[in-house]
């Protein structure tokens, strides 16, 4: 998604990319003071930073941030895990991949947010439900790409492996699973996004703690600063994930192994 | 053996006559072990449900006309949101993808603007306009808005130069080049972006509708669930799920491919 920006030096590239987002604070700054803007609408930017020191220093903020980010972990996990080696046994044999594919594309459409009313249904409130969703956010979505991809190695690839003598393993190791990462990591990338997505949805309606819950907690008493410095956290920690996770590993195989292009 | 060949064979001549079944066949027998296993009771009948009082409750939800309304209020604002986040969303890109000092100071707020989400928006979005339409229409726009400008700036960035000068050497105004250049060449990023914008905006509605919740397929959802009714629930989301396999099979992905053929610069 990301156009190359020019390599400068490290310094000078944070620091130009880092000066519009300054420029957006003394904006809201200037604005809030200006028009006197009432807090319950929208907070000035020195309270939003007591109410970040305030969370930090009670530990609320790390109670929540652990609680959201252990369940992406676990349900990821999980969901990558199996989706993977499920994905490539799909993959192998063109009729099979042929005849699931529509209904891993059904499933992947529905993955995410639409499974939280049945999954509180299911699991209750709470720890069981959120790591559902995330779970088969990730899930079908990997599994699907997983599926695509290896379909979409050339047969005489793997013709020329097994004529050349590479048994199962060596197969799986040196020709499926390589041709297929590009598709993988593009899954796990779009999968986290739902995921991501779905995990603040989530505890929005299901739970009492976690960012989403700090969020919506924070609107019944109309705290729109602590609300602020919520977003602002989860927009840090989803750029974090996206930038130093998720960015290199897709550049990675992609460059490594070169078969897809970027769209 | 010979028979199951036999009827491979019949239903490999038939999808190669209508493509079509091939993106229906699949279901069957899913929905058929999904009915043996409901039917086996496994699960307590009240939460797990078979595909036949799905159906009859789909039925009772038409006559009613609970969920042609529902269907049409969530239809609707996906619409009226994926439209107004592509009016923005498409000058925008073109501006911050030609201009450089715009694309240096807009790029890394629109990158932050984007990890915040459209979900994360509904709180501050309630105390500001309650529990109304405004409130989804801005997720919405929101979630569309991100998708269409990164994926525009990037499709008119991809234009090579060189097509940029023969058009302006021939005579052509910067707002010609724009119009007749620069976004025929970016059609198909655009479409790419459309459809990211359209699967996040999709899913925002949904999260919208359960948490706002007045109206529409995710409202109809979390309402069974509050009653209890997992039925209901089964039937949203297979709503859901065949109504997005439409949008993206029979309208997104001919347009794309449409797109990409036609000014034929899209790599995949």
């Amino acid at each position: 998604m990301l156009a190359a920006r020019p390599r400068f030096s490290r310094p000078l590239a944070a620091a130009t990319f880092l000066a519009p987002l300054l420029v957006l604070l003394l904006l809201w700054e200037g604005l809030v003071r200006g028009f006197g803007v009432d807090p319950r609408v929208f907070p000035n930017v020195e309270s939003v930073a007591r109410a970040g020191f305030d969370t930090l220093q009670d530990g609320s903020l790390l109670r929540h941030v652990g609680a959201s980010l252990g369940r992406v972990a676990v349900g990821t996990a999980l969901a990558i895990v199996i989706s993977i080696p499920l994905g490539v046994a799909m993959g192998l044999s063109p009729v099979v991949s042929g005849f699931l594919t529509p209904l891993f594309r059904f499933f992947s459409v529905l993955a995410g947010i639409a499974w939280i009313p049945i999954a509180t249904l299911w699991f209750g409130y709470g720890f069981g439900a959120i790591t559902f969703v995330i779970f088969n956010a990730v899930f079908f979505v990997v599994a699907y790409n997983t599926l695509l991809g290896v379909a979409s190695i050339p047969l005489p690839l793997r013709h020329a492996a097994a004529s050349l003598g590479a048994g199962g393993w060596t197969m799986l190791t040196q020709v499926l699973l390589p041709g297929a990462l590009p598709n993988i990591v593009t899954g796990v990338r779009t999968g986290l996004g739902f995921a991501w997505r779905g995990l603040i949805a989530a505890e929005m309606i299901a739970t009492n703690v976690g960012l989403g819950y700090m969020l919506f907690l924070a609107r019944d008493f109309y705290r729109t600063e602590v609300i602020v410095f919520g977003m602002i956290v989860i927009g840090i920690l989803w750029l974090l994930i996206d930038r130093l996770l998720l960015a290199p590993l897709e550049r990675a195989t992609i460059e490594r192994w070169g078969m897809v292009h970027r769209a | 053996m010979t028979l199951l060949l036999k009827a491979w064979g019949l239903y490999a001549r038939l999808t190669a006559r209508y493509p079509a079944i091939r993106s229906i066949v699949p279901f069957i027998p899913v929905v058929a072990l999904w009915a043996a296993v409901a039917e086996a009771e496994v699960f307590p009948r009240a939460f797990f449900p078979g595909p036949l009082e799905v159906a009859r409750s789909f039925v009772s939800l038409v006559y009613k006309g609970i969920l042609p309304d529902y269907l049409e209020d969530s239809l609707l604002r996906l619409a009226v949101g994926t439209a107004a986040g592509m009016a923005l969303g498409i000058p925008l890109g073109v501006l911050v993808g030609l201009n450089a000092r715009a694309r240096a100071m807009l790029w890394p707020v629109l990158l932050f603007f984007q990890a915040i989400g459209d979900i994360a928006w509904l709180p501050i979005l309630l105390i500001w306009f309650g529990f109304s339409l405004t409130t989804m229409t801005f997720v919405i726009v929101y979630t569309v808005l991100f998708p269409v400008v990164l994926n525009t700036a990037l499709g008119v960035r991809r234009v090579p130069v060189e097509l940029h000068r023969a058009a302006r050497s021939l005579g052509a105004s910067h707002a010609r080049v724009v119009w007749e250049v620069v976004l025929p060449g970016a059609l198909p990023n655009i479409m790419t972006g459309l459809r990211n914008g359209l699967g996040y905006g999709w899913r925002a509605l949904i999260a919208a509708e359960i948490i706002v919740g007045t109206s529409g397929i995710g409202f109809l959802m979390f309402d069974a669930r509050r009653a209890g009714s997992v039925v209901e629930i089964l039937l949203g989301m297979i709503v859901l799920g065949l109504l997005w396999y439409i949008v993206d099979s029979w309208v997104l992905a001919p347009i794309e491919r449409a797109t990409g053929q036609r000014w034929g610069l899209v790599t995949q």
